[in-house]
């Protein structure tokens, strides 16, 4: 490395003073929309995915009411229809990959020791598309034109002939609209993972909670583009009369099903991954060492990501294809459980060897081990054919994913918000309150879930919008909708316990937890340029590390103050060398433009408004041209010959 | 290394194996090639559904009333748009020289090749038209969904190209130091090249196999 | 370790090592699309013969072929890690040895486990007549 020479004792004042000048945001309406700031999207991410997750949350609460009696008639057949899929895809798309983005965005650069991601403006525009699609499908309910056919939209009730309306219009077009958003923020995140690292953490230093993310990120890349040709036939389908899913032209409906399993199967571990790599996260300050077996978690990682892509038929082991095409993939099938078990097992270990300090992010990681397991057992008795034929579509596999949803997703999520308040805000939350809320949470998760399974055995469909009663199911409804209600004032603890800290909280320091992780080295909320000096790693626990803090004090140097404009450390991809500084690019409107003019385009498409939907694309290839366009330089700093 | 035993000795050493690879490679380089690698993706479950609904029709695909399809429309569109790859390598490498005058030529030599191509598959879709459209049956749709799908990203890559080629001309863009958009419009564009090559087996070679 | 390889040989390597760790998840993605697409379709078409060969034998096969290059796989992991831990007894100091250590162990564990799969396919193979539903 190439070490040009500094005063000893490192960081100056005027070095502080130019950081602060060239990367602050002035408190305005301008600034609001154009930031660029990986910490504010970031947030931004976090509180938006929340409020879809409060909607989806008060679908399931409706629903819940419903079925708590036999024949009930809060809701209409047809309403029912519409609150269950909206659920359960806001729960998916909206709530669990944006929230785990969301700490993805805020967390990675500060985990990585850089400034920001590799592609800012990418990342300001990932949220816009997010925020829009949202509401563009959340809008559609109060006209009573919700997507209405489950989230997985299983043709041939996705068709035309059998689902008129624009109900699966905006289903296809949101999650294409979405998918723009979630494959942006995938890239971003791979490549600020390699090439953004702080100096000297080099592939076997990075943190757990990244390697997750980018393993994720990967996920989506390989896996998304499924979805977005399946829903780009369906909208064909629908809309232009081709016969992709249409038996009658000679198309197939288990098309639909193999295109949609490809991608939902490495769905469900794109949801869970990031969870457990907040777990990973959490577990060090909590246990006041490492996680145990750093390269096998690393390896359990790696191999889950790519498994999961070869497992997607056992979700169609009742429709009729070869046994011999099932043993291939229930091979995968059952081997992906080895390496989530040693991840579980790690982390057993981890508790075991540390000392415990039971504080409420420790408490949601412990409930979401038992959780997490309880789901993972029902899961594996899925891997047997004949028990999947039989308790397939009945609310058995309800209960399944609901334990693995809640237990691999919302539990770590919950953790994740607990762990890191102080870091986001500066302000620490109230613990007895916060306890409350975890104990609450968690008899109300198991209250709301477990009577589900009873009820599945006992033969009650999935996605009926009432039952009669007399027929074993009665009970058990009654119970879960008891939890249901359970969960929710645990979660508006939450939200009351959020709040609090924001506006009572006392200020946070730096460090409160003495995690290990390099966001933990940064300031409590972190300066706009995160870390005055760019630390240089020497070990896994950075933060822990005597000789890591010495490279940010008076061991720092010129190259990682880089002070001089709004810069940043580009390192190589495996050993994280230093190769340059690199200009990061000023807050900017294109993003928000670019966004906005995507909306107008879905909106015009659902609408049938095509002249519109063409000038919406001549918008952004307009303002992708303008995005991109150089800046004008000098001949002999381009480096022309003529 | 004289020896292949020396060689095979050094490769496998503890130095050699932790040779760093990939290395060096800008942000932007590993932003196109992720997002070729999605497009590649995309592409892949289009072509494996067509397969797949071929295989679940029946004996006789095309379909009843269909002919298979004509080959010497397109392999001309072929060799006008495998080849169009290489101006854009020589400009390229040009402009790691700082040879502007050759990012001009090559850009605009491709333009001219991958506007053939789009203008010969307009006259080949106004040949199949006569024959099936969109809606006649599942062939139809996977044969104007892929192909137009294709040409869309012709029409992006185009987009590009004029955009670099613009840009150029204007002056003060690309030199020896500067000229990462012009390898990531060469990825996309090799990209939209090569998926051309599987198009071509999927949807006119492969009928006849 | 004092003659500093040369860049085709540092480019053997580095390949070499990414074959260790990856080679065996590839060899199971050539395995299941192999093996599936085949029986799928030779079944669809109501045949249990591939171009005059037994369907079986074709899916032995796409059994065989990638078992045994994840079993490679394996064995290069095997070595890179070897080579490492002496390297690094040796005390040679370079921080590239412990990040491709880290991806040795990685591959070994990565190699053994796409192994089992391929293998397993392979069993049902063996149990199973290909077209039955």
């Amino acid at each position: 490395m190439s070490t040009t020479t500094s005063t000893a004792g490192g960081i100056d004042r005027d070095d502080l003073a130019r950081l602060a000048e060239h990367w602050d945001e002035p408190r305005s309406l301008r600034a609001w929309f154009t930031t660029v700031d990986h910490k504010k999207i970031g947030r931004r991410y976090l509180v938006t995915a929340g409020f879809f997750f409060a909607l989806a949350g008060l679908s399931a609460l409706v629903m819940r009411t419903q079925l708590a009696r036999p024949e009930a008639g809060v809701l209409s057949p047809d309403e029912y229809n519409q609150l269950f899929t909206m659920h359960g895809t806001a729960m998916i798309f909206l709530f669990a990959t944006p929230m785990l983005f969301g700490f993805g965005n805020f967390l990675v650069p500060l985990m990585i020791g850089s400034r920001d991601m590799a592609f800012p403006r990418l990342n300001a525009f990932g949220y816009w598309v997010f925020l829009f699609a949202g509401l563009f499908m959340w809008a559609s309910l109060p006209f009573g034109a919700a997507p209405n056919n489950g989230w997985f939209a299983y043709a041939p009730l996705n068709q035309e002939q059998h689902n008129p309306g624009l109900h699966m219009d905006v289903y296809a077009l949101g999650l294409l609209f979405l998918g723009i958003s979630t494959t942006s923020g995938a890239i971003n995140f791979i490549v600020t993972a390699l090439k953004l690292r702080a100096p000297g953490m080099s592939l076997n230093r990075v943190p757990l909670f990244v390697w997750a993310i980018v393993a994720t990120a990967f996920m989506v890349v390989f896996a998304l583009p499924a979805l977005n040709a399946d829903n780009a036939m369906l909208f064909l389908d629908r809309r232009f009369g081709t016969h992709f899913f249409d038996p009658g032209g000679g198309g197939n409906v288990l098309l639909w099903q193999h295109l949609f399993w490809i991608f939902g199967h490495p769905d469900v571990y794109i949801i869970v991954m990031p969870g457990l790599g907040i777990v990973s996260a959490v577990l060090p300050a909590f246990t006041r060492r490492g996680v145990v077996g750093y390269p096998l978690i690393v390896l359990a990682i790696v191999a889950i990501s790519i498994v999961s892509f070869g497992v997607w038929v056992h979700h169609m082991f009742a429709t009729g294809l070869p046994q011999l095409s099932y043993s291939f993939f229930s091979a995968a099938s059952t081997i992906i459980t080895i390496p989530s078990g040693i991840q579980i097992f790690a982390w057993l270990a981890t508790m075991l060897l540390g000392r415990l300090v039971l504080r409420t992010p420790l408490l949601f990681v412990i409930g979401f081990i038992v959780t997490f397991v309880l789901g993972g057992f029902t899961g594996a008795m899925f891997a047997l054919t004949p028990f999947d034929q039989q308790v397939t579509d009945s609310y058995f596999v309800v209960a399944h994913f609901h334990y693995v949803l809640l237990g691999g997703a919302l539990f770590p999520i919950l953790a994740g918000i607990y762990y890191w308040l102080p870091k986001i805000t500066g302000r620490m939350y109230h613990e007895g309150l916060a306890r409350w809320a975890f104990w609450l949470f968690f008899i109300g998760m198991h209250v709301t879930f477990f009577p589900m399974h009873l009820i599945g055995l006992f033969g009650m469909p999935r996605r009926v919008y009432t039952y009669r009663g007399g027929l074993g199911w009665d009970v058990g409804n009654l119970i879960s909708t008891i939890g249901a209600y359970l969960l929710a004032v645990s979660l508006l603890l939450t939200l009351i316990g959020v709040v609090h800290a924001v506006r009572r909280g006392r200020p946070a320091p730096a460090d409160p937890w003495e995690g290990d992780t390099l966001e933990w080295s940064a300031a409590s909320p972190p300066e706009p340029y995160n870390f005055p000096v760019i630390p240089r790693v020497h070990s896994l626990h950075p933060t822990w590390d005597e000789r890591t803090a010495e490279s940010t004090t008076t061991g720092a140097t010129e190259d990682r103050i880089l002070s001089e404009g709004r810069r940043t450390l580009f390192t190589s991809e495996l050993d994280a060398r230093s190769e340059r500084a690199a200009e990061m690019p000023e807050p900017s409107f294109k993003p928000l433009v670019l966004a906005g003019a995507l909306l107008v385009f879905f909106i015009s498409m659902l609408l049938a408004w095509y002249p519109i939907a063409i000038a919406a694309v001549v918008t952004v290839a307009a303002t992708l041209a303008a995005w991109l366009w150089p800046v004008r330089r000098p001949d002999e700093e381009l480096g022309v010959a003529s | 290394m004289t020896d292949r035993g020396g060689a095979v000795a050094a490769a496998t050493g503890a130095e050699a194996l932790s040779t760093e690879l990939p290395v060096g490679r800008p942000t932007s380089w590993w932003g196109m090639v992720m997002f070729v690698a999605t497009e590649a993706t995309l592409f892949a479950c289009l072509l494996g559904s067509y397969f797949y609904l071929r295989f679940q029709y029946g004996p006789q695909w095309p379909p009843p009333g269909i002919e298979d399809p004509k080959l010497l429309k397109p392999l001309v569109m072929t060799a006008i748009l495998l080849p169009s790859s290489l101006p854009v390598m020589w400009a390229e490498h040009g402009i790691r020289h700082g040879q502007r005058w050759r990012l001009n030529l090559g850009m605009a030599a491709t333009f001219v090749m991958g506007t053939s191509f789009l203008v010969l598959q307009g006259t080949e879709y106004d040949e199949k038209l006569h024959m099936f459209t969109l809606t006649s049956n599942a062939y139809g749709s996977l044969f104007f969904v892929i192909t137009g799908f294709h040409g869309l990203h012709v029409l992006v890559g185009l987009s590009m190209i004029g955009w670099l080629l613009v840009a150029s001309l204007r002056g003060g863009s690309f030199g020896a130091h500067r000229h990462d958009r012009v390898r990531n419009v060469a990825i996309y564009w090799h990209f939209v090249d090569t998926v051309w090559v599987a198009i071509l087996f999927t949807i006119y070679l492969s009928p006849r196999l | 370790m004092s003659v500093q390889p040369g860049p085709r040989v540092r480019l053997a390597g580095g390949l070499l090592l990414w074959y260790g760790v990856l080679g065996g998840a590839v060899a199971w993605a050539v395995h299941v699309l192999a093996a599936w697409s085949l029986d799928e379709l030779a079944c669809a078409a109501g045949s249990d013969h591939v171009s005059g060969i037994p369907l079986w034998q074709a899916l032995g096969v796409a059994v065989l072929v990638p078992a045994l290059a994840a079993l490679g796989s394996l064995l290069v992991a095997a070595l890179v890690w070897q080579r490492t831990a002496r390297a690094r007894s040796a005390g040679t100091d370079n921080p590239a040895l412990g990040r491709s250590r880290m991806l040795a162990v990685v591959g070994i564990w990565a190699n053994l486990l796409f192994l089992a799969i391929i293998v397993l396919g392979g069993v049902a193979v063996l149990v199973f007549p290909p077209c039955q539903r």
